[in-house]
């Protein structure tokens, strides 16, 4: 609430009633002889009331052409004209506009009403009319103390909403102006304006010339770098100018009409072997674009060199690193413009790399460079790959921890996804280095990395990835080690005694034992990893770190990242590599990182997954039944593992079958069997001393299930189910056991149990609903787990105990 | 092209328990300026006339300060550093911006702009500041633009004293934008430049 004046009731309580109220009196002010704070303080409520609400306020038509009018006036205080401009754009779009900035004259007053109506939304061709009038007063001599400062902006917001608004003729003069003012602006400072009054000196000192940002005189032409104590007109439009200019060439720079983020392929119409030279002398007889072009190339070769000076203010510092990134991108752009200007870019560029590549302050500009080359060397036939390799080996594993530098990284490399995907490329071999951004910097670059996945995932890359991603906030807390110990004073950099036991982390990261491990999480290059329990150690080492916010933060990103990751692989993945993902799924669920969330989630994600996979490749279940046997057969799974547990032993009643797979035995049902009945025996059982334990319903219910499945399809073993169901009811009913399951879940897993018994009476039916022929689309198994079942037992049910009055006889 | 400028206030994490009922939860974010620098492109025409315009682009800015906000926090927390904000300094003393939190990150098309757009941010004791850009920004540059109007808006506005100055004040903030991001116009300025533009402003300078 407003402190300085009296409190005002919330502005979007204010009745539609005291508006107009309110509004009449602010018209009487504004049509009255003197326009003072009182004016001021009422626009600016009127403002807060208008801006307050979501939906829109009613104000008297009337009322708004007044405030047109005060916006319009040049007698008006320039306070009032910005407040009026601000309650028409809140207002905005507005049916109520008369404004037009056809007969504005004076700049500052027009760049004010055209931010009205840029506002409107182009209904009425707003943005043309804008730019037809900024392009008409430009190209007129300018009445005295007006400036084309106030203009530039306007052209540059409007040429960026619809570049369609300007013709070739249009554009041909502002870019000869623009020409002008990058090159020739003056070198000297401007003056003081002089304060008058009594005791001023009419005398003006003489003003000296511009220096560079390190404080010598300026050696060539003004730019944005150049430095001086008061500026003139000329200079203000130099640094417009600059500022609006990749803007432009990318609008009207090249063959044609381009929006300016569109790619523009354009321009190599000269051929390779012509250079062509252009001196100052002949330049004034190039046509508009082309003189633009030239002018705006040694703009930016001017502005690379000046970064090279350190400057005296460190603000400068980071201006010199947004001019060189800025210059490097209009360098690029004039190349696809003009493929004449390559060689000269491409040497001049090499350079410039060799120059800050050792630079960590400059690691950003690298990528437009990078970016450069990638475009045009081939055409500049020079030899590039030193600089992807630095940028992807060095730079990743260095600056990580910068999240600007991270977040542009990431997008250059969307930007240039294609790169991926070959093999032996850099590029693609470097992607551990990648993860490294994302593992630090998770909140912002999750959505990114969503974006980039699919591009580095294909069969050769998968199962590194997939441990990759499991263990991605190990890699985090690795990291913050490597900080911490990057950080350390070299004299406590010592390595560790190999016979002692490193006490914490940060001993650890040099210690013989955990270096190796720590060299792998933290590797620059792809390289497959044969034996993943290698890393178990130092898995259990991190687990100090694993409340840390950045891993956590970490951890969360992985779900999301796995189900991505198992969309992808499913649609090229062939039945070896199912297989080995499968395996792999199994053990490394024994592996995880210590945080106790992210393992639920990770097993949530992986047990979906699974049946996914099985779907993709049922054989599996008889190619894996070994490792399957095991992991279905290890009781501690049904506790620690629930989830996947429970998704294995659905897939095996599944997919174990002769449907599926022709090479599935008799023998191999019945060991499945055995070692599922063992499991529910085990969980089931009462203990007339010890405690019972409780497992999870669903766990018990799908063994049951998958139990009477497998007995549907071997029927010898049909009379040890049903015995072993009936004893359910006993089960259920033992008071050690309603003590620690609820009667829900009881009843259900009762009802269950009766309900496959009853299909057990009727052997061929059960065969029937469950063996389905494989090549029929039977949807309904093909629902969640605990869904499918039910509904099939429900209507085999249904058909065994009709309702009572129903059966005929 | 910058497409949007917001100033928000983050909103904080959950208040101290005090005595009687438990609080609604923690104060969400709130925007106390915001300036759009033309409709974006690619926007549907004008189905359900201005009004519908008009809440449109007030909600899409609402979602680029949610999406702020909850970036800065999580950074916050990420970095261990107190998700309450300090005590605010006196108005007078030259606010030091060396560790104030930011970042960037993208909004993906539809969501809330019709294009995919790119934000920059910067976050001082309880309020934040953001510059909603094209995707292929010089994001750099956006990142001095953001160090500069912060302290300015800050000092014009006297957002660190009591009051809410800022909301009955958009004229100061349209003059310092005015000057700094003309229609959404990125200005590279050097120290220089930028002390001549801040005496024609009037601000004196603070350091």
């Amino acid at each position: 609430r407003p402190g300085s004046r009296r409190p005002l009731p919330p502005a979007r309580e204010i009745q539609e009633e005291e508006l107009r109220r309110f509004a009449s009196r602010v018209a009487a002010l504004l049509q009255g002889p003197e326009l003072g704070p009182e004016a001021v303080d009422c626009l600016q409520r009127l403002h807060l009331t208008v801006a307050a609400t979501k939906y829109p306020r009613k104000l008297d038509g009337k009322f708004v052409e007044l405030l047109q009018t005060v916006l319009c006036s040049s007698k008006c205080p320039e306070q009032i004209q910005v407040l009026c401009a601000a309650i028409l754009r809140e207002m905005s779009p507005c049916n109520d506009l008369i404004l037009s900035c056809d007969e504005i004259q004076d700049t500052k007053l027009l760049s004010l009403v055209s931010s009205v109506l840029l506002a409107q939304g182009n209904k009425k061709a707003e943005v043309s009319a804008v730019g037809q009038r900024i392009v008409k007063v430009l190209e007129r001599r300018l009445p005295e103390g007006q400036s084309a400062q106030y203009l530039l902006p306007v052209l540059s917001n409007v040429i960026s909403l619809s570049p369609e608004s300007l013709t070739e003729e249009q554009t041909n003069v502002v870019s000869r102006k623009m020409a002008d003012w990058l090159r020739y602006a003056s070198i000297q400072q401007g003056v003081a304006q002089p304060s008058g009054g009594f005791f001023s000196n009419p005398r003006t000192r003489q003003p000296g010339p511009v220096t560079e940002v390190d404080g010598a005189i300026a050696t060539d032409f003004f730019t944005v770098l150049s430095v001086g104590q008061y500026y003139t007109q000329d200079q203000w439009l130099n640094v417009q100018a600059f500022s609006m200019l990749r803007n432009w060439l990318l609008c009207y720079g090249g063959k044609g009409l381009k929006t300016p983020n569109s790619d523009d392929k354009s321009g190599m119409d000269r051929s390779v072997m012509s250079v062509v030279c252009t001196t100052s002398t002949s330049s004034r007889l190039l046509p508009p674009k082309e003189r633009l072009r030239e002018k705006a190339f040694e703009y930016c070769q001017r502005l690379i060199e000046q970064s090279n000076r350190r400057p005296l203010k460190k603000d400068d510092g980071d201006l010199q690193k947004a001019c060189l990134i800025e210059a490097v991108t209009i360098m690029d752009i004039i190349c696809k413009q003009d493929s004449s200007y390559m060689y000269r870019a491409a040497s001049f560029l090499k350079i410039l790399h060799g120059r800050i590549c050792g630079d960590a302050t400059y690691a950003r500009a690298l990528l437009p460079i990078a970016q450069f080359f990638l475009n045009h060397s081939k055409m500049a036939a020079v030899d590039s790959d030193a600089i992807y390799k630095h940028l992807f080996t060095d730079i990743p594993a260095q600056l990580f921890h910068n999240p600007s530098l991270a977040f542009e990284f990431v997008q250059f490399c969307k930007d240039n996804s294609q790169l991926f995907t070959e093999t032996s490329s850099i590029f693609r071999q470097s992607f551990p280095n990648l993860f490294k951004f994302l593992a630090w910097n998770s909140p912002p670059l999750i959505s990114e990395f969503v974006d980039l996945l699919p591009f580095l995932l294909d069969a050769g890359t998968a199962i590194e990835i997939f441990h990759l991603l499991l263990d991605l906030p190990c890699l985090t807390a690795a990291l913050d080690i490597q900080l911490r110990s990057t950080a350390l004073p070299t004299s406590e950099r010592a390595a560790s005694d190999p016979a002692v036991k490193p006490a914490t982390c940060l001993e650890a990261f040099r210690h013989p034992l955990y270096k190796s491990m720590f060299q792998y999480l933290l590797r620059t290059k792809s390289a497959p990893e044969d034996a993943p329990e290698r890393l178990i150690p130092l898995r259990q080492l991190l687990g100090s770190l694993a409340s840390s916010p950045r891993v956590v933060q970490c951890a969360e990103t992985v779900p999301v990242l796995l189900e991505l990751f198992f969309r992808v692989v499913a649609e090229f993945a062939d039945g070896p590599l199912i297989n080995q993902l499968v395996v792999l799924l199994l053990q490394r669920s024994d592996q995880l990182y210590e945080i106790p969330a992210f393992k639920d989630d990770v097993y949530r994600v992986l047990s979906s997954q699974l049946v996914m996979l099985c779907k993709l490749h049922p054989a599996l279940i008889v190619e894996l039944s070994k490792e399957i046997l095991e992991f279905s057969g290890t009781v501690s799974n049904i506790q620690n593992k629930e989830a996947i547990f429970t998704h294995v032993v659905w897939a095996i009643g599944e997919y174990m079958s002769v449907s599926y797979d022709k090479r599935c035995t008799v023998e191999q049902i019945n060991r499945f069997f055995e070692t599922l009945e063992a499991m529910l025996f085990e969980i089931t059982q009462l203990r007339p001393l010890a405690s019972t334990s409780s497992y999870a319903p669903r766990a018990i219910s799908v063994l049951m299930a998958t139990l009477t499945k497998l007995a549907a399809r071997s029927q010898d073993l049909i009379p040890r189910v049903s015995m072993f169901l009936s004893k359910m009811r006993t089960f259920v009913q033992s008071p050690a056991v309603t003590s620690v399951y609820c009667e829900e879940d009881l009843e259900e897993i009762l009802i269950r149990a009766t309900e496959l018994m009853n299909l057990l009476k009727m052997p061929s039916v059960a065969q029937f609903v469950f063996t389905p022929p494989v090549d029929v689309a039977s949807t309904q198994f093909q629902r969640e787990v605990n869904d499918s079942l039910p509904f099939a037992l429900r209507i085999v049910t249904h058909l065994l105990e009709p309702a009572p009055g129903c059966m005929p006889g | 092209m910058v497409r949007a400028f917001v100033l928000l206030a983050l909103g904080g994490p959950d208040p101290p328990a005090p005595p009687g009922p438990a609080p609604p939860g923690p104060a969400p974010c709130r925007v106390l300026y915001a300036r759009a620098f033309g409709t974006p492109p690619g926007s549907p025409p004008a189905t359900g006339g201005p009004p519908r315009q008009r809440l449109r682009r007030k909600e899409q800015l609402l979602a680029v300060a949610r999406q702020v906000a909850s970036q800065c926090r999580l950074l916050q927390s990420s970095s261990g550093r107190p998700s309450s904000p300090q005590l605010p300094q006196l108005p007078d003393e030259p606010i030091s911006l060396q560790d104030a939190p930011g970042g960037l990150f993208q909004l993906p098309p539809g969501d809330p702009f019709p294009e995919r757009v790119t934000v920059a941010w910067l976050s001082v004791l309880a309020l934040a500041f953001a510059l909603v850009c094209d995707p292929r920004e010089n994001l750099s540059l956006a990142e001095v633009t953001l160090r500069r109007l912060a302290p300015r808006l800050l000092a014009s506005l006297r957002l660190l004293g009591p009051g809410a100055d800022v909301l009955l004040r958009p004229e100061t903030a349209d003059l310092l934008l005015d000057r700094l991001l003309p229609h959404g116009q990125m200005l590279f300025l050097n120290e220089r430049f930028l002390r001549a533009m801040d005496r024609e402003m009037g601000i004196k300078p603070s350091r």
